[in-house]
């Protein structure tokens, strides 16, 4: 992957609705390489919308979309995504190397796995510290060694950009700690794009943040600054619901 | 039950089972993990107006009832992807026109009359060999056609956004599904009838995902239940002389409700050990 001057996503005049409820209006900003980006914003604000939007999954009504500069659905390989509900279809009967192995799957090559798929698969769960669970019962698991085992199958993808919604929701926080640092990790080689609440836990690698609520508010600030505060006020429900980064920018600035 | 087998009606009828049993645990399978049971039953009783149809236009059955409820599960499928929350009232809708179309064309047939309990519970006694035949083909299409998307088939069923983000063709392969579903109950019906085909579709596989590992170990015990329950529903039928099909679903519904208790007594006792062990804690 070679460092460009093409953004790594870019969305320009987007429009989205769910039967004609307007969920996102007017968004444009563009993700670089190698970025952190922080999604945030109330419940209901569209943040799983733009995520599910970025990643091709959903259709915009008007507006463009351009991920790697093509459209997101000829590139979804190069996306690993880890979607919100983790819960989903718990009583399916698959262990967590075969849901991991899922991050393998290529269009046009369904003949059985190989040793290598298997070797990445095992590579990846060593990574999020899940290695000796490879049999276990995915019902087995506890919520936050689920998510783990779903961050394992994006990262078998080896994709360019990993994309998490809201991955942190059922992780206690010494889970959330760890996965974060995980991610910091991951940071280095690859583009992060995350749906979260944690602001505070993660403030110091976001490199950029957005603010959800219908409409998109971006920073791309290296640090989390007096910007956070501007965006605050487009941003109230978080703000009140969460006063997280109010404690960002104490920490950061050393005090109000 | 061994000197029953020398009739030929009983040994076709064993055999019926067998293939039946086979393919409605491989599809079954999916059909349970999908939470696609409704469906089935929709499609399953769509197909009586293809028989309706058939018979009022002299066509044969084979045609009329394949052609219908491929019909129907196409448009079912298409509005199950388009907006899956609204599906179900669809399939209501499509389950109850299929099934009134089918009694209002018999009616208009002059001379014929179609006993619907035949179709509904089938007449596994009476299954020709040439019958037999044609299940063995479907089952070798179904399992040939299952074990090449088998990957495939368990991405969409565990998670239908990760597979189509990895190039899986989602919507190819869940018409091909349904379309199997489709043609696999019209064979089936034809043997054991369409509410058995309910039963083995939905019973087997049900009892079987709780102790399976992966979609092809639930595959293999829901045919080996579904199994048991034909020979134990025939055995019943023979001995007492009572229709076979409503015999082998409640050699089936034993089998649910069976496992059910079982988990009940299993979760009892699994509780209690905790509580044991936190008081040999407390100490």
């Amino acid at each position: 992957m070679s460092k460009t001057d093409e953004p790594v996503i870019s969305v320009e005049n987007l429009f989205f609705s769910y039967n004609r409820t307007p969920v996102l209006e007017d968004v444009t900003f563009r993700v670089e390489e190698k970025e952190f980006l922080a999604i945030i914003g109330p419940n209901g604000g569209g943040k799983s919308t733009l995520v599910k939007l970025i990643l091709g999954l959903l259709k915009p009504d008007s507006g463009k979309i351009r991920a790697f500069g093509k459209a997101p659905e000829k590139v979804s390989h190069r996306f690993g995504y880890v979607p919100q509900d983790v819960a989903i279809n718990r009583a399916f009967p698959i262990t967590v190397m075969d849901v991991v192995l899922m991050g393998r799957l290529r269009h046009r090559k369904r003949n059985r796995f190989t040793a290598r798929d298997r070797q990445a698969a095992a590579h990846a769960l060593e990574i999020i510290g899940m290695a000796g669970y490879e049999k276990r019962k995915i019902d087995d698991l506890s919520e936050g060694q689920r998510e783990r085992v779903f961050i394992a199958r994006a990262l078998t993808t080896d994709p360019d950009i990993l994309i998490l919604d809201e991955p942190t929701a059922s992780v206690d926080t010494g889970g959330r700690t760890e996965l974060y640092s995980i991610l910091r990790d991951l940071n280095l080689t690859k583009t992060i794009i995350i749906v979260s609440h944690d602001l505070m836990v993660m403030s110091s690698y976001v490199t950029a943040v957005a603010c959800v609520n219908r409409r998109v508010h971006y920073h791309d600030e290296g640090e989390i600054t007096q910007d956070m505060i501007d965006m605050g006020y487009q941003c109230p429900v978080e703000l009140i619901a969460h006063g997280q980064p109010h404690r960002i920018l104490k920490t950061h600035e050393g005090g109000p | 039950m061994i000197e029953a087998l020398q009739f030929e009606f009983m040994r076709n009828a064993l055999f019926a089972g067998l293939f039946a049993s086979l393919i409605c645990g491989v599809i079954g399978t999916f059909v349970v993990v999908n939470r696609l049971v409704f469906l089935a039953g929709g499609i399953a009783h769509a197909a009586y107006g293809g028989i309706g149809l058939a018979l009022f236009l002299g066509i044969p059955y084979i045609i009329g009832t394949l052609g219908f409820s491929l019909g129907a599960a196409l448009v079912m499928t298409a509005v199950t992807l388009r907006a899956a929350h609204r599906s179900d009232t669809f399939i209501g809708v499509l389950w109850a026109v299929g099934m009134a179309v089918g009694v209002i064309l018999i009616d208009l047939t002059p001379g014929y009359n179609v006993d619907l309990m035949s179709y509904l519970f089938g007449s596994i006694l009476a299954v020709p060999s040439a019958d037999i035949w044609w299940m063995i083909a479907m089952g070798a299409a179904v399992l040939i056609l299952t074990l090449y998307y088998y990957r495939d088939l368990t991405a969409i069923s565990y998670d239908v956004e990760f597979a189509r983000l990895r190039g899986v063709p989602v919507r190819g392969l869940y018409f091909l599904f349904m379309a199997l579903v489709a043609v696999s109950i019209v064979f089936i019906i034809r043997v054991v009838g369409l509410i058995l085909v309910i039963a083995l579709l939905s019973i087997p596989p049900y009892i079987a995902e709780k102790y399976a590992g992966s979609l092809g170990i639930m595959m293999g015990i829901a045919v080996v239940l579904s199994i048991i329950f034909n020979i134990a529903g025939l055995w019943l039928a023979y001995v007492f002389d009572l229709t076979s099909g409503p015999c082998i679903i409640l050699a089936a519904a034993a089998g649910f409700f069976i496992s059910l208790a079982a988990d009940a007594i299993i979760m009892k006792s699994r509780k209690y050990s905790d509580n044991s062990d936190n008081k040999v804690a407390a100490k």
